[in-house]
């Protein structure tokens, strides 16, 4: 193969916003919830897809999850990804980011000593759902390869990668060897949408492929529950912030005004804020 | 008998007993020049509550070219000791390689406690370090606490739609690791007479595989609205961004900053650096006015520690009306006018207005 082969991460999340309680159990009730593709994911795809254009190569979209995520790999297909995996298997259940970066990385192993070599690992910033932004880091640190977090632009030559990225304070531009790791800064790019040409590939030409851990192999010590070192311990409801709860209906603007800066100006919390901003240090 | 069996371990994993591990360790970002960045510094206030539980020592990590000075920092904001390892070839951060030195140093040293900020670099930082550790990390802690019969850490993070709390620990694995946000935790106060013994180390620093070709400052933004005491966020209720050109005036009245939910963040009114919630801030001001916001808890979430929160909206059953102190229901276009208005009237007659209004 001529270009770069670009392996990309997806998740498949609840829509949050979405998500219900059972009070009883204290539990999510998954069943029924919608799902996504992780937004950020998307950014990621765009990236890749971009790379593919300019150099030549192939991307194969990646997810470990259970069957319904391929959903999310239909979904990559249809924006134009070359092929797409699905990782998945019982034992994979409970993964935290470490047990989930495993087998990750071993899939990533797993293309290169069967389909060929792979250049560039991309994942999204982080999810909407536990939003840890661990897994970029950890599939490089399984792997060995260096890596770049928060990169909003990308271009490949030479067997090498270069990338700008963004942070709090500073605008880098940075050098890479290949192979390497990057992730990609929260909305960066603008995603294209699914076209229907690459939808129809996805039925007619079959690209998505499953892998279970009979084809990985991997000690089941090291994955899922099992492989995690953290434990989620329990789960509590937040306690409620006791507030004063006064409520105004208003008829007459200025009335509702004098209403709120009476309250705040003989409320302990805010009135010296309020006298200090209106005349000054010390007028409290 | 041991705790950790090792044949139930992934044989990737080393075999170690968490009785070998001690003492909490904060990692310190460097500002290049100036020193140890805030974040870093406000890790110290959970690192001695765990510390204390733990009967441990709290142990400031400083790792880059010329840092060896801001040891001192560490130290008066009550660090015991500070591990430092100041050589040239640490001049530029690269995560793969600070994060070796960091393993090396693990490897040697047997922290029960790393600490990390979750700054933009922290959150890079923290998953290299535990994973090549085979230890577990866990992200955007809000709190901390002991179980001190197991001298787990209890790793307390925020999960979904931001109305219950998950209790992470990893019995199994130690170092136990952590991050968190920005102004999650106050500084601890600087104590000048404090003492501490500062360690220098060397070990193996590998050769970066990426280059740093170029890098531009970008303006430091305004009062970040985590330590503005007045804040006035707007939402999708104020209908257009011309709505935050009068929240701002508002702002202005009370020497405070201007904020928004994620809608009016998605609309493109107002930055993301200024969204309260569960994806942007946690904040607290002392007084927290949202105009134009329905209360969702992932809004919510991010204002729990506002002294007051003032609402304004149209619809009497917006959640947030049951979350807040004062409300006001009505159109912010005319409540917002008069409240400005009013304050202007008060700023003219001066502090004896407020008996006046009080009457
Ligand atoms: C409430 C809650 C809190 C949690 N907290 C922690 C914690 O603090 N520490 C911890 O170790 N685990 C934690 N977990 C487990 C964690 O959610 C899973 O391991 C998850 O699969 C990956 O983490 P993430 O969603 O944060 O991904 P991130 O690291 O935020 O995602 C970064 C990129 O990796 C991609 N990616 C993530 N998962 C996969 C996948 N399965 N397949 C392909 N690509 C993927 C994403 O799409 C994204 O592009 C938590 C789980 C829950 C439910
Ligand atoms: C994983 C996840 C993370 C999220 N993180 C965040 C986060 O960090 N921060 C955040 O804010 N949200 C977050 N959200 C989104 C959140 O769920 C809500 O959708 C969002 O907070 C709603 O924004 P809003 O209150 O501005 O808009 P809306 O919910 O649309 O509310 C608008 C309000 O304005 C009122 N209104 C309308 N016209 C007027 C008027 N003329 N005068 C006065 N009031 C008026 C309406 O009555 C209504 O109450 C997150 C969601 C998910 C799923």
């Amino acid at each position: 193969m001529a270009g770069y082969r670009v392996v990309v991460g997806i998740k498949w999340v609840p829509n949050t916003q979405a998500v219900r309680f059972d009070p009883k159990t204290g539990t999510l009730i998954r069943q029924g919830v919608p799902a996504i593709i992780n937004p950020q994911d998307l950014h990621a795809i765009e990236m890749a897809l971009r790379l593919r254009d300019a150099y030549g190569g192939e991307v194969i979209v990646i997810t470990m999850a259970p069957p319904p995520a391929v959903q999310g790999l239909e979904h990559a297909i249809g924006m134009g990804a070359d092929r797409a995996i699905l990782v998945t298997d019982r034992s994979f259940a409970g993964a935290d980011t470490l047990a989930t970066s495993y087998v990750l990385a071993r899939a990533i192993n797993k293309v290169e000593r069967e389909i060929g070599r792979v250049d560039l690992a991309v994942f999204g910033q982080e999810t909407i759902d536990s939003s840890t932004a661990h897994i970029g880091a950890q599939v490089a640190s399984w792997l060995g390869w260096p890596y770049i977090y928060y990169v909003k632009q990308a271009s490949l030559s030479n067997g090498s990668l270069r990338v700008v990225r963004q942070l709090e304070d500073v605008i880098e531009e940075y050098e890479a060897k290949l192979p390497a790791v990057i992730s990609v800064l929260a909305k960066a790019l603008r995603p294209r949408h699914v076209s229907l040409l690459n939808k129809l590939r996805a039925r007619t030409e079959r690209p998505i492929i499953t892998w279970t851990n009979k084809d990985l192999g991997l000690d089941t010590r090291c994955v899922g529950l099992k492989g995690s070192p953290t434990i989620v311990a329990k789960v509590t409801y937040l306690p409620e912030v006791p507030r004063l709860k006064k409520v105004h209906k208003a008829e007459n603007p200025r009335e509702a005004a004098r209403w709120l800066l009476k309250n705040l100006l003989s409320d302990e919390k805010t009135r010296d804020l309020i006298a200090r901003a209106l005349w000054g240090e010390g007028s409290a | 008998m041991p705790r950790v069996k090792c044949e139930d371990l992934c044989p990737e994993w080393p075999c170690e007993q968490p009785e070998e591990f001690k003492n909490v360790w904060v990692y310190g970002e460097i500002e290049p020049g100036r020193g140890i960045r805030e974040p870093s510094l406000q890790m110290l206030t959970p690192a001695r509550k765990i510390a204390e539980k733990l009967e441990g020592k709290v142990v400031g990590l400083l790792i880059g070219h010329q840092v060896t000075a801001y040891a001192d920092d560490f130290i008066k904001y009550g660090a015991d000791e500070v591990l430092v390892v100041d050589d040239e070839r640490l001049k530029e951060y690269y995560p793969d390689v600070y994060g070796h030195v960091i393993v090396q140093l693990s490897l040697k040293y047997k922290p029960e406690v790393i600490l990390l900020a979750a700054t933009m670099r922290g959150r890079e930082l923290g998953p290299y370090v535990a994973n090549t550790l085979r230890a577990g990390i866990t992200a955007d802690c809000t709190d901390f606490d002991v179980d001190e019969k197991t001298r787990d850490v209890l790793l307390i993070r925020p999960p979904f739609a931001a109305i219950m709390l998950a209790y992470i620990r990893t019995p199994f694995r130690r170092p136990q690791i952590g991050t968190a946000r920005p102004n999650v935790f106050p500084l601890p106060p600087r104590d000048e007479s404090r003492r501490g013994e500062v360690i220098l180390e060397k070990v193996d620093i590998p050769k970066p595989r990426t280059r740093l070709l170029k890098r531009i400052r970008i303006e430091k933004r305004e009062v970040p609205i985590e330590k503005a005491e007045v804040i006035v966020s707007g939402g999708k209720g104020l209908g257009s961004p011309e709505g935050f050109k009068l929240l701002q005036r508002l702002a202005d009245m009370l020497g405070g900053v201007i904020a928004g939910s994620r809608k009016a963040v998605d609309a493109g009114w107002i930055p993301p650096e200024r969204q309260v919630g569960q994806t942007g801030r946690s904040v607290k001001p002392i007084l927290y006015i949202a105009v134009g916001i329905s209360g969702a808890a992932q809004h919510m979430i991010g204002v729990r520690e506002a002294g007051r929160i003032v609402a304004i909206n149209t619809d009497p059953d917006a959640p947030i009306v049951r979350q807040a102190d004062y409300s006001i229901i009505g159109d912010y276009r005319e409540i917002v006018p008069a409240i400005i208005e009013e304050l202007e009237e008060l700023k003219r007659k001066g502090p004896k207005a407020i008996e006046e209004l009080l009457k």
